[in-house]
């Protein structure tokens, strides 16, 4: 427990000279003003739209309340591992959970056009071949299947359109290491165990692109 | 290339073809499938890429039949009425075996069907998936629809076939009129390579067609099992309400039940059927594999719920349940104080 509040404070500390660096239009009053105090401690490394801070934290506008609330859960008992945001998601707890995951669910995300199954019947590129058509020969379902028309999810099935490249990569890592748990009947890591190192770099290089 | 004409039995089954067809009648051809024993992996057909369809008119329809099998919702309102696609339970754009796909289906047909008494040409078979699966409307008979659908699934099957037996070339084009009836036919044309080590009976029953069927569970199915296999392994995916996840304006989770998923006249409504599909490509992936008790059990219970009506019924439930459903369903039967059928959703709804 001591560790955590450390690690915390640390971090916390760390993060604050992002927050002035990085977000120089809302000032620190500002924040107090529309952010929920709940979500204050956030957006040092999540931006304070949730719009994420490359090598900080990810993108969490775009994503349900009702998925970053079950991924905070996540972090809380172990099954996402990472020593960033583990101690986070430990400072949040009750009410504060719904309250911070319906601030970030509420704020604006850039629209993708959006393609749908059939758009294309022949795919060049080896990633978005992925995300329409999967691979069955592998038992692998398309990506679109779960995630939507160009991967912008809904409730549990987050969004990938627009996500940090580096960020999707270490999810997909993670499933294969083990690292990331928790998902009903494992059908992400199901997913995720049958890629390559190759697709999951073009993977996360195209979902990211998709703005 | 060496092409032979087959020429057993052929003029009574088009014969049939031409003077059954009653007219108002809605017929079932929704009959369960002979299921074909399942075999090894290497056996399947195995169609060429999409990418090898050929540039030209005939490739355009191929390709056109791909895109409606994949997002049929561009159908809606024209002849579909729920959220579904073709695509949802033909997985793989139909290609993938034992899923139903439709390289196999294209050569068993035209079949005869008992319960119809007629024989059914591919395209009626298809128009069946629209009435049913669907809860639609089906395109007319020759309609740019039904060619497109049926060229898509002769191109699937016959690549597979030319690749499987070193038939170098291209995939030979047929008129619109020959690709709506099927390939079981005597005056179908086939290389001779694949000819001469195949007959039409062996065509009609290729390996991976249908859902192979589910063995035997130890127990009855039973709804109130089945309810509790499908909170632990299938609402993530299809919701506790069983209506799927819509997805930008498209259910890219499928509602399972209630007035969008399919009605009571679709083969899906067997308790039998499901269990096959079910067991043989659910979980989506197979995250898990579900055992066959409970495969069984969580068919029935999706599958005594409410859904849209079975396009056969004339005002009384029971009628239409003598009629039509003496099979493993549960249309006409009382499920916590409600006849199933009795309050069913309407068929072929506007959005
Ligand atoms: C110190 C930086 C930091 C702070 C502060 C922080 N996070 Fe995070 N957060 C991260 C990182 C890094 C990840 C990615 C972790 C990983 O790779 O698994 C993450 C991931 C998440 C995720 C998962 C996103 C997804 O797509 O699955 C949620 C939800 C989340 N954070 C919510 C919050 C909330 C709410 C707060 C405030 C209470 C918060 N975070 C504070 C760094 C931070
Ligand atoms: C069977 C359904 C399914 C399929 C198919 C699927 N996903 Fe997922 N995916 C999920 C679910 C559910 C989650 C959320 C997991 C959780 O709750 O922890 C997820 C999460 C993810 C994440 C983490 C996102 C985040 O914000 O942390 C990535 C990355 C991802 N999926 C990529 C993919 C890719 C790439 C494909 C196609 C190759 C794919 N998924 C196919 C269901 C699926
Ligand atoms: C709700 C699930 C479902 C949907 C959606 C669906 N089908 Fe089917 N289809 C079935 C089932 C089940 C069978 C097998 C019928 C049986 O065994 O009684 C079948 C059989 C078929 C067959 C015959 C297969 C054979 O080997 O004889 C064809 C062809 C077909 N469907 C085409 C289509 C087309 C085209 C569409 C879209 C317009 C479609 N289906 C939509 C469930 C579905
Ligand atoms: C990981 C997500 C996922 C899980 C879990 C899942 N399904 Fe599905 N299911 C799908 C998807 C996606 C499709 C459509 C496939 C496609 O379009 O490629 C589908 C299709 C179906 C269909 C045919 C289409 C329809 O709407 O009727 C049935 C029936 C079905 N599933 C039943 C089940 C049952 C029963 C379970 C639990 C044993 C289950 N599924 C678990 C994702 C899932």
């Amino acid at each position: 427990m001591n560790k955590t509040i450390i690690a915390a404070t640390f971090v916390s500390s760390v993060l604050s000279i992002q927050v002035s660096a990085s977000v120089p239009d809302v000032s620190p009053k500002e924040l107090q003003q529309t952010v929920p105090a709940a979500a204050q401690i956030c957006v040092s490394c999540h931006g304070a739209q949730g719009q994420g801070l490359e090598g900080a934290g990810p993108k969490l506008a775009g994503l349900s309340s009702a998925y970053m609330a079950a991924q905070v859960k996540l972090f809380q008992s172990g099954n996402r591992q990472n020593p960033l945001m583990q101690p986070m998601a430990m400072m949040l707890q009750g009410d504060n959970i719904k309250i911070a995951a319906d601030y970030f669910a509420s704020q604006p995300v850039v629209e993708v056009g959006l393609h749908y199954r059939g758009d294309k019947v022949v795919i060049e590129n080896p990633a978005e071949k992925l995300a329409y058509q999967g691979d069955w020969s592998r038992d692998l379902p398309a990506c679109f299947s779960c995630h939507g028309p160009s991967a912008v999810g809904a409730e549990l099935f987050p969004r990938l359109a627009g996500q940090q490249a580096s960020y999707l990569k270490i999810q997909l890592e993670a499933w294969q290491k083990g690292t990331r748990k928790g998902d009903a009947d494992n059908m992400m890591a199901n997913v995720a165990n049958k890629l390559t190192a190759v697709e999951i770099d073009q993977l996360a290089q195209y979902f990211a692109s998709l703005k | 290339m060496n092409f032979q004409v087959k020429n057993i039995l052929g003029a009574m089954v088009l014969i049939g073809l031409n003077t059954n067809a009653l007219a108002d009648e809605l017929p079932d051809r929704q009959q369960a499938l002979p299921s074909v024993q399942k075999q090894a992996e290497h056996l399947y057909l195995q169609s060429a890429a999409l990418a090898d369809i050929p540039a030209g008119e005939f490739g355009d329809k191929v390709r056109l039949g791909y895109q409606l099998f994949v997002n049929t919702q561009q159908l809606r309102d024209k002849h579909v009425g729920n959220e579904l696609n073709c695509v949802n339970c033909h997985l793989n754009a139909g290609n993938k075996a034992n899923a139903s796909p439709l390289w196999g289906a294209y050569f068993a047909y035209p079949a005869y069907r008992k319960k119809n008494d007629k024989v059914n040409s591919f395209e009626e078979r298809l128009q069946g998936c629209f009435t049913y699966s669907m809860n639609g409307k089906a395109p007319e008979s020759g309609s740019k629809e039904l060619v497109a659908l049926s060229a898509y699934s002769y191109w699937l099957g016959m690549s597979g076939l030319m690749l499987q037996h070193n038939v170098a070339g291209p995939v030979p084009e047929l008129s619109d009129s020959e690709l709506v009836k099927g390939a079981k036919r005597d005056d179908f044309i086939l290389p001779e390579a694949i000819s001469s080590k195949m007959d039409q009976n062996a065509l009609a029953q290729l390996p991976g067609r249908g859902y192979p069927a589910v063995p035997k569970a130890e127990q009855a199915y039973s709804p109130e099992r089945g309810a509790k296999v499908y909170q632990a392994h299938c609402q993530s995916c299809h919701g506790d309400d069983g209506q799927g996840q819509m997805i930008a304006g498209i259910a890219a989770l499928p509602p399972l039940w209630g007035p969008q998923s399919y009605n009571w006249g679709a083969g899906m409504h067997r308790v039998g059927t499901a269990a096959d599909f079910i067991y043989e490509n659910m979980p989506l992936g197979k995250s898990v594999q579900l055992t066959p008790q409970q495969a069984w059990d969580v068919s029935s219970y999706i599958n005594s719920q409410e859904r849209p009506q079975d396009p056969r019924f004339k005002g009384q439930v029971t009628d239409t349940q003598k009629q039509y459903h003496q099979h493993d369903g549960y249309y006409g039967k009382t499920i916590s104080g409600q006849v199933l059928g009795s309050d069913s959703s309407a068929n072929f709804p506007k959005k």
